[in-house]
């Protein structure tokens, strides 16, 4: 009896063996090497457009806020309206991503539905001009404003980390009735800011 | 009488044992002898090392990633040569990678990214990699592309990442053709 239940024991052991040794028949390895690496992480960049106000100068702010909202820009000119005469102001646009390519991006300005205090009479004597600058101060020279139309004025490439300029002239008809003295005229801009295609062909 | 006796028997040993030690040449029948170096056994070798991988842009200038930041329209490339080591005169292998805890947080659809692949220098799969002929190496290339379509709007994924984690590359011994025996 004993020497049965030895040999059962005996024969447990031996099973248990031969399996074990097939389950790890993946260590009986040949040689083998390895290398290890770690390709790093690929990051994408911001697309931070900087505006800053002139001739107010002093209001700057992203054109996306932190809680991915537009931003709300008051440009304020600093003179007042007169019939025949104008008032100017603009918005200096910079490029502040920091990608690590090339990121040109073209700045567009588009006029919304004007209108004025009172009774309303101010927004339909004036007219909205506008040219792209070289520098803030170029906002406050006549020349060279045309109409803003439909389609808005467009920036040339604005290059990473570089800027453009944009001006608006405000101009009073100088056959305005009297009715608009004393009106504030509110004239709201839209500025988008889009990527342009840096590789031809892809885009 | 004793002495006799004693005498005739140390006479008849001295005489077995003299023509034992005469007969000795007699054992030196025909004879010949040869020697042989059969040699010295050498193992062959086995490795791979990976070399720093590199970074290039779509126009191929090499950048570095740790500071890069893509926009749509980047495509990036990863690339990194292996130097895989075989030597033996039945030697076989089979190069694997393994890639762990790569994290991609940008959103499928706006980009583009290819599995990490292994090629031979013509450009072929690399998987059973065999001895070649006048060099114990070769050289083994695994590369992966990363896509951010420029058809991305808004401002989809900015400032997001894609970690491609920790790869591993192996170089196994298989038994190939006749002549090794696979592992018991």
């Amino acid at each position: 009896m004993r020497i049965k239940r030895s040999l059962q024991a005996a024969a447990l052991i031996a099973a248990a063996v031969v399996l074990g040794l097939l389950t790890v028949q993946g260590t009986y390895a040949l040689w083998n090497a390895t290398a290890s690496t770690a390709p790093g992480t690929v990051s994408s960049a911001s697309f931070d457009v900087k505006m800053t106000a002139t001739p107010n100068s002093q209001i700057t702010t992203n054109m996306t806020l932190a809680n991915d909202k537009p931003a709300n820009l008051t440009i304020t000119p600093t003179s007042t309206l007169l019939p025949g005469g104008s008032a100017y102001g603009g918005v200096v646009v910079t490029n502040n991503t920091n990608a690590g390519g090339s990121f040109d991006t073209a700045i567009t300005a588009t006029k919304g539905i004007v209108t004025s205090t009172g009774d309303g009479s101010l927004a339909l004597n004036v007219s909205v001009n506008a040219k792209l600058g070289t520098s803030a101060a170029d906002c406050s020279i006549a020349t060279g404003y045309t109409v803003l139309g439909a389609s808005g004025l467009v920036s040339p490439p604005v290059i990473k980390g570089g800027s453009t300029v944009l001006c608006f002239q405000i101009t009073l008809s100088s056959n305005a009735p009297p009715s608009v003295k004393g009106q504030a005229v509110n004239i709201p801009l839209t500025l988008t800011a889009s990527q342009l295609c840096g590789v031809p062909g892809v885009c | 009488m004793k002495n006799s006796t004693l005498i005739k028997g140390t006479a008849a040993i001295a005489v077995g044992a003299a023509l034992l030690l005469g007969g000795g040449g007699t054992l030196a029948a025909w004879n010949a002898e040869a020697t042989a170096t059969p040699g010295t056994i050498v193992s062959g070798d086995l490795n791979v090392t990976a070399a720093a991988g590199v970074w290039t842009d779509r126009a191929g200038a090499t950048i570095d990633i740790s500071t890069y930041k893509v926009v749509p329209g980047d495509k990036l490339t990863y690339t990194q040569t292996l130097t895989v080591k075989l030597v033996g005169n039945k030697m076989a292998a089979d190069i694997t990678l393994t890639g762990a805890d790569s994290a991609n947080n940008f959103t499928a659809d706006n980009v583009i990214v290819s599995a990490l692949q292994l090629k031979n220098s013509d450009g072929t799969a690399a998987s059973r990699l065999l001895p070649v002929v006048g060099s114990p190496t070769q050289a083994v290339t695994a590369s992966t592309s990363f896509e951010f379509k420029s058809a991305t709007g808004t401002r989809s994924d900015i400032n997001t990442s894609y970690n491609l984690g920790n790869v591993k590359y192996t170089v196994q011994q298989v038994v190939a053709g006749a002549g090794l025996v696979a592992a018991p």
